[in-house]
C-alpha cells in the first residue's frame, strides 16, 4: 500500500466566470521512503497539490488517502492531530514564530502534542544538533541566516517523527549554496532517517536530488520520470522537460 | 513553562508600548472603581463617628420617628411596665464646634471637632449605668446648674482639671460649665460626651420640657422576654416612636450613596472603554499574527490551543492591569481622602480617618478588571481560532469591505435615535436615561453610512493642506474602504469625547445655576454660618435673642433666619426648614419653580402651608396643591404644598419650608441655625463690621462672613472641583488614543504591499508618512464629529435629568466642545506617530515581497 494516494483530486477556486481550476483530477501515489519532486511552471497547481495532501485545505472533488485513511472523512481536530503526528511541513518562507527561539520553534509540534516542554526541547535540540545548529539553540529567527532558518524548519518538521515531510519550494528563498545544502539535507531525510519526502520546486538543479519527478501543467499530471542517480545530466534532462512544458 | 503562557508572555513583552497602553486602559478602570470605593466609605466612617450616638449598657433605646425631640411626659407612659427594670430620659445633641475651639491652636489639627451634649436626670441615669468617678469628683446631682461631667481624655484635650470650667456654644451664647466629675478616658469610637443635667441641656439647646431619647434596661435579657418588653413599650408609646438605635442624618448617607453610585458609573464606563480598547487591540494582534497563527495550525495546534493562547495573553494582561490598578487606586483613594479632608471638615465638620478597604472591594475590583479583559479577548480569540493553516501560506490581499450591510442597521440606528428623542420630550427620568443609551447605540449603527460623507468633507479640507500631493485622496480612500473597522475605532473616540462634552455641558449649566442660586438665596450682606451646613441636626442654633441684638445695630436694615427640625412624611425623613415669611424675602429668597412667590410666602404665614423642593416632590410623588400628613413630635399635622422652590444649601436633601410660627407650634423649636443680614442702602461693611463681630463673638458656633466673600469662596471651590473633574475626563479619553493607534497599525500592516508599491513608483518616505498622518487626522475628525454630537445630546439629557430635582437651564458647553475638538485632533496626530514611522521606514523590496 502506498503512503499517499490521491483519487481524482480536484480543486477549483472561485465560482462561475472567475473559477480557476488549480488541480484537475490528479491521481498519484507515493511509496514509503521515496523522495518525490513535483515540478511545473508557476501557477500549475503544485502548492495546491501539496496543501491538499497535507490536509491544510479541502479538495473540491476527489480524495487523499494517507496510509489508506481518507482525509475527507476527518473533522478538523482529527485532521489537526494527523498533521501533528504524521506530517511535517517545510515552506519557502520558513514560517518560524518570531518570538520563539530556534529550539522552541523546533519543539513546537511535540509541545502542541502535550509532551513536557523539557522533553520536547531535548528532542528538538537533538535534531538541530544533527543539522549543525547545536550552538544556535537559543537564537531568535531574526538572528539566523536563511539557510539556518530553513534547517530549523526541517528540524521542526522532523521532531514529531512523522512518516511524511512535505516541502514547498524549500530553496526558493535561498542562495545557490544554501539551496544545495537544504536539498541534500532533505535527501538525507529519506535515505538516512527513512522518511518520505514530497518536495515542490521549479528548479531542475534542486529536483535532481529526488528519486522521482512528477510534472504538472495546468493542474494535470503530464509526465513522470525516475532518476537512477543524482548527476549533472539529470539536471539537464529536467531542464529540457521544463522547457517543453512551458511552450 | 506552558506553551500558551510562553507565547503570551513573549508576545506581550515583544510589543511593550502597545501592551503598556492597553493595559493602561484596564489599570485606569480598576483604579477609578477601587479608589472611589475607598473614598466614600471613608467619608461615611468619618460621618458615622461624628454621628455615633452613645451606646452603653442599654437594652432598648426609644426615639421619635422623626428623630426630633418630644415632650418629657412621654417617658412616664413607661411607668408600670413590669419587664422594665429602669429607664432614663435624656436630651442628646451633637454639638459641632468651631475650628480650634478646644485646643485654641490653629497650627494643630483639631482632635475634637464636635462633642455630644447629653442631658440626663442624674438619679435615673445612675439607675441604668454605673459611672466610675474618682474622688473628690462626683456625678451630677438634681438641681445642679452649669455643672458637667466629662471623660479624662476630653479633659486632657481641653487642658482642664476638676473644678475648672469649659465653655460650650448654646442657643443663648457661650455657656460656662464647671467640671464636677471626671470619668475614665473614652475608648469607644464616636464623639466625646459632655454630661449635664436634663434641665441644663434643655436650656442650652432652647428646648424646654423636651427629651429625644429614652434608654431602657430590662429585667431579663433573653430573646422572648425582650420581644415581649418591646411589644409592651410599643403599645404604650404608639407608632410615632421607634425602638432601636438612633440614626440621624440618614439623608446624608443617601446622598453619599448617590455620589458613590455616580463614581461607580464613571468607573464602569472607564472599564467599558478599557474592554473596548482591549478588544480593538486583540483584533489588531490577531490580524498581525495571522501568519504565525496559521503556521501553528499547520503544525498541529488545534483551534482550542489557539483560543487558549490568545485568552492567556488577555488573562496575563488583565491580572497585571488589575493589580497595578489596585495599587494606583489605593493611592488615588488616599490622595482624594487627603484632599477632601479640608472641605469635609469645613463644610460638614467631618473628620476623615484612614482609608477604609474591604476585602470584598478588592475582590470585586479584581474580578471586574480581569473579567472585562477576558470578555473583550473572547471574540478576537475565537476569530483567531478560525484562522486556517492556508492563511499562513497564501498572500492575504487586504480585503476591501465595500459591503453595504448598512441597510438594516442604519434603519435600526435611526429608530433608536428617534426613540431617544421622544424619551427626551417625555420628561420621564427613566425614559430620558434609557434614551441616552439608545442615542449612543443608534449613533454607532448609523455611523458607517455617514462615514463616507464626513470623510469626504474632511478629506477636502486636508486636500487643501496637502495640495498637489495626491495624498489626501489616498488617505480618504483608505479610510472609507473599511467602514466597519473605522466605525469601531471612531466609536471609541466618540465615547471618550462624548463624555467630555456631555459633562462639560453639565458643569457649565450647573455652574451657571449655582452662581444664580448663590446670589439669589445667599446674596445678603452678612451670613452667619454654622459648622455643618448640610446636617442641620448637629448644629447648635441660637435663640431669637441673637437675631434681635443684630437687628438693633445701627445701619442694619433686616435680619432673617432659618430654623430646623426633623420631620417625616409617609415614613420618609424630611428636613423641615422654617423661615420668617415677612423678613426672609427682604434679605434672601428661594428660587421658585412652581407657584407664585409672593402668594407662597403669604400662604406660609396664614396656616399649615409649606413650600417644598424638587427632591421632595420627586421622592414622595406628590404635586403642588396636595395636602400631606407631616409626622411631628406632637403627632401628625396636615400641611398643604403651595409652591415648589429651593435654596442652595438644601438643594439635594428632601426639604420643606414652613413658617417660624408653625415650627414652634408643631416641632417646639425656636433656635436659629442660619442667619442672614442686610445693611441699609449706603451703609458700608466697615461701618458695622466691628459691632456685628462683637455680638457674634458670644455665639462662636457661627462663622460670620460677608455674603460676597462667601459666594466667592464657594465659586472658587466649585471651580476647583470642576477642574479636577475635567482632568479626570480627559484622562478617561486616553484609551481612545490607543484604539486609534491600533486601527492605523492594522491599516499599515494590511497595506504593507501597497505601501511598497507606492514607494516603488516614487513616493518619498515623507509622503508615505504624511499619508498615514492624514488618515489619522481623518479618523480623528470622524470620531470627534460624532463624539461632540453625542456629547451635546448626552449633556442635555443629564441636565434635564438633574432638572427633575432642581431647576437648571441648559447652557451650551463651548469650553467642553473646544476641549473635545482639541483632544480629538491631538490624539489623532499622536496616534499616527508610530504607525506613520513604521510605514515610512518599510524597505521597498521587503514590502513588495510581504505576503
Ligand atoms: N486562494 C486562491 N484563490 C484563487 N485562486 C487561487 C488561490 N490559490 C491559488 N489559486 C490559483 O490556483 C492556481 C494554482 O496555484 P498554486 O497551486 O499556488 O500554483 P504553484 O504553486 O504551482 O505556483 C493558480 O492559477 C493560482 O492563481
Ligand atoms: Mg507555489
Amino acid at each position: 500500500m502506498s503512503l499517499i494516494q490521491t483519487e481524482n483530486l480536484t480543486k477549483i477556486y472561485g465560482k462561475g466566470e472567475a473559477a480557476v481550476t488549480a488541480l484537475d483530477h490528479v491521481n498519484i501515489a507515493v511509496n514509503e521512503g521515496e523522495f518525490v519532486a513535483v515540478m511545473g511552471p508557476s501557477g500549475c497547481g503544485k502548492s495546491t497539490l501539496l496543501h491538499l495532501i497535507g490536509g491544510l485545505d479541502r479538495p473540491t472533488e476527489g480524495n487523499v488517502r494517507i496510509e489508506g485513511v481518507a482525509l475527507a472523512e476527518m473533522d478538523d481536530d482529527t485532521l489537526t492531530k494527523l498533521r501533528r503526528r504524521k506530517i511535517g511541513f517545510v515552506f519557502q518562507f520558513f514560517n518560524l514564530i518570531p518570538v520563539l527561539t530556534a529550539v522552541e520553534n523546533a519543539a513546537l509540534p511535540v509541545m502542541l502534542d502535550g509532551v513536557k516542554p523539557a522533553e520536547a526541547k531535548k528532542r528538538a535540540a537533538e535534531w538541530l544538533t544533527r543539522f549543525g545548529l547545536g550552538d544556535r539553540l537559543a537564537a531568535r529567527p531574526d538572528q539566523l541566516s536563511g539557510g539556518q532558518q530553513q534547517r530549523v524548519a526541517i528540524a521542526r518538521a522532523l521532531v514529531s517523527e512523522p512518516a511524511l515531510i512535505l516541502a514547498d519550494e524549500p530553496t526558493g528563498n535561498l542562495d545557490t549554496r544554501s539551496g544545495d545544502e537544504i536539498a541534500s539535507l532533505l535527501r538525507d531525510v529519506t535515505k538516512k532517517y527513512g522518511r518520505t519526502v514530497v518536495m515542490v520546486t521549479h528548479d531542475p538543479r534542486i529536483a535532481a536530488y529526488a528519486d522521482r519527478i512528477i510534472f504538472l501543467k495546468d493542474g494535470k499530471v503530464v509526465d513522470e520520470t525516475y532518476l537512477e542517480r543524482k548527476n549533472k545530466d539529470n539536471a539537464q534532462v529536467l531542464t529540457n522537460v521544463m522547457e517543453r512544458l512551458s511552450d | 513553562m506552558n506553551l500558551q503562557l510562553t507565547l503570551a508572555w513573549r508576545y506581550l513583552t515583544g510589543r511593550v508600548l502597545r501592551t503598556t497602553l492597553t493595559t493602561f486602559a484596564v489599570i485606569f478602570g480598576v483604579m477609578v472603581i477601587f479608589g472611589m470605593n475607598i473614598v466614600l466609605p471613608t467619608m461615611m466612617e468619618g460621618f458615622k463617628a461624628n454621628m455615633m450616638a452613645a451606646g452603653g449598657v442599654v437594652d432598648v433605646t426609644v426615639t421619635h420617628v422623626t428623630t426630633s425631640a418630644f415632650p418629657a411626659e412621654v417617658a412616664h407612659k413607661l411607668d408600670g411596665i413590669p419587664s422594665i427594670r429602669a429607664y432614663s430620659a435624656s436630651l442628646e445633641r451633637t454639638v459641632n464646634l468651631p475650628p480650634d475651639f478646644v485646643d485654641d491652636d490653629p497650627a494643630r489639627p483639631d482632635r475634637i471637632s464636635a462633642v455630644n451634649l447629653v442631658g440626663v436626670e442624674p438619679e435615673a441615669a445612675r439607675s441604668l449605668q454605673v459611672y466610675l468617678i474618682d474622688e473628690p469628683g462626683r456625678f451630677l446631682q438634681a438641681g445642679d446648674t452649669n455643672a458637667a461631667v466629662i471623660s479624662q481624655s476630653l479633659a486632657d484635650a481641653w487642658g482642664v482639671r476638676l473644678g475648672e470650667t469649659i465653655s460650650l456654644p448654646s442657643v443663648d451664647g457661650l455657656t460656662e460649665l464647671t467640671i464636677v466629675g471626671i470619668l475614665p478616658p473614652r475608648t469607644r469610637p464616636g464623639n466625646e460626651e459632655v454630661l449635664v443635667t436634663l434641665a441644663q441641656a434643655q436650656a442650652m439647646t432652647g428646648q424646654p420640657g423636651q427629651i429625644n431619647t429614652i434608654r431602657i434596661a430590662l429585667t431579663s435579657v433573653d430573646e422572648s422576654a425582650r420581644a415581649e418588653a418591646v411589644a409592651a413599650i410599643e403599645s404604650a408609646l404608639g407608632s410615632d416612636y421607634q425602638i432601636g438605635s438612633l440614626d440621624p442624618g440618614s439623608e446624608m448617607f443617601a446622598s453619599l450613596k448617590l455620589g458613590q453610585a455616580a463614581f461607580n458609573m464613571f468607573g464602569v464606563l472607564a472599564l467599558f472603554m478599557g474592554g473596548f480598547i482591549i478588544f480593538n487591540t486583540f483584533r489588531t494582534v490577531v490580524a498581525e499574527r495571522r501568519r504565525d497563527i496559521g503556521m501553528l495550525r499547520a503544525l498541529g495546534a488545534t483551534r482550542r490551543t489557539i483560543t487558549g493562547a490568545i485568552l492567556t495573553e488577555g488573562l496575563v494582561q488583565g491580572v497585571l492591569g488589575s493589580l497595578i490598578g489596585l495599587a494606583l487606586g489605593y493611592l488615588l483613594g488616599a490622595l482624594v481622602v487627603r484632599l477632601a479632608a479640608e472641605p469635609m471638615k469645613s463644610f460638614l465638620n467631618i473628620n476623615m480617618g484612614r482609608p477604609v478597604i474591604s476585602p470584598a472591594l478588592v475582590i470585586t475590583s479584581l474580578l471586574l478588571g480581569v473579567g472585562v479583559t477576558l470578555l473583550s479577548t473572547l471574540l478576537p480569540a475565537r476569530n483567531a481560532s478560525c484562522v486556517t493553516p492556508m492563511d499562513a501560506l497564501r498572500p492575504s490581499v487586504a480585503e476591501v469591505e465595500y459591503k453595504r450591510r448598512a441597510g438594516a442597521s442604519f434603519i435600526a440606528g435611526v429608530v433608536m435615535i428617534g426613540i431617544a428623542l421622544i424619551g427626551l420630550v417625555s420628561g420621564n427620568m427613566g425614559l430620558i436615561a434609557l434614551g441616552g443609551l439608545l442615542f449612543l447605540g443608534g449613533l454607532i449603527l448609523v455611523a458607517p453610512l455617514l462615514l463616507r460623507p464626513i470623510a469626504w468633507a474632511f478629506g477636502h479640507l486636508l486636500a487643501w493642506f496637502y495640495a498637489r500631493q495626491g495624498i489626501a485622496d489616498l488617505a480618504q480612500g483608505n479610510l472609507t474602504r473599511q467602514p466597519g473597522r473605522v466605525t469601531v475605532t471612531a466609536s471609541a473616540t466618540l465615547i471618550g469625547l462624548a463624555i467630555i462634552v456631555a459633562l462639560g455641558g453639565m458643569t457649565t449649566s450647573l455652574t451657571g445655576m449655582m452662581g444664580d442660586l448663590l446670589h439669589k438665596t445667599l446674596g445678603s450682606d452678612y451670613l452667619f454660618i454654622p459648622p455643618s451646613i448640610a446636617v442641620w441636626n448637629s448644629d447648635m442654633g441660637a435663640s431669637p435673642q441673637f437675631a434681635a441684638r443684630l437687628r438693633e445695630v445701627e445701619g442694619v436694615e433686616a435680619v432673617t433666619s432659618l430654623r430646623f427640625a426633623a420631620g417625616a412624611v409617609n415614613g420618609q425623613a424630611v428636613s423641615v426648614l422654617a423661615l420668617d415669611p415677612q423678613t426672609y424675602p427682604q434679605v434672601a429668597g428661594l428660587d421658585f419653580t412652581e407657584g407664585n412667590e409672593a402668594e407662597a410666602y403669604a400662604a406660609l404665614a396664614s396656616g399649615r402651608n409649606m413650600i417644598v423642593n424638587g427632591a421632595f416632590l420627586a421622592t414622595l410623588g406628590v404635586k403642588v396643591g396636595e395636602t400631606v400628613e407631616m409626622t411631628t413630635p406632637n403627632g401628625p399635622r396636615p400641611y398643604t404644598i403651595v409652591a415648589e422652590a429651593m435654596d442652595l444649601l438644601n438643594a439635594k436633601v428632601v426639604t420643606v419650608y414652613i413658617s417660624h410660627a408653625n415650627l414652634a407650634a408643631d416641632f417646639g423649636r425656636t433656635d436659629d441655625v442660619f442667619i442672614m443680614l442686610n445693611l441699609k442702602p449706603g451703609v458700608a461693611l466697615e461701618d458695622v463690621d466691628a459691632q456685628i463681630k462683637a455680638i457674634a463673638a458670644d455665639y462662636p458656633q457661627f462663622t460670620v462672613m460677608a455674603g460676597k466673600k462667601y459666594i466667592d469662596d464657594m465659586m472658587q471651590y466649585m471651580n476647583a472641583v470642576w477642574a479636577v473633574m475635567f482632568f479626570l475626563l480627559i484622562f478617561l479619553s486616553i484609551p481612545s488614543l490607543i484604539a486609534m493607534m491600533n486601527t492605523l497599525a492594522i491599516n499599515v500592516i494590511e497595506r504593507t504591499r501597497e505601501i511598497g508599491m507606492v514607494r516603488a513608483v516614487g513616493a518619498t518616505r515623507k509622503q508615505v508618512h504624511r499619508m498615514v498622518v492624514a488618515e489619522a487626522l481623518l479618523l480623528a475628525a470622524v470620531g470627534t464629529a460624532f463624539g461632540i454630537l453625542a456629547g451635546l445630546y448626552l449633556g442635555y439629557v443629564i441636565v434635564s435629568g438633574i432638572g427633575v430635582m432642581f431647576p437648571v437651564a441648559y447652557q451650551f458647553p463651548l469650553a467642553g466642545v473646544l476641549a473635545g475638538l482639541a483632544v480629538g485632533l491631538l490624539f489623532g496626530a499622536l496616534a499616527a506617530v508610530i504607525p506613520a514611522r513604521q510605514a515610512a521606514q518599510l524597505q521597498v523590496v521587503e514590502a513588495l515581497r510581504y505576503e
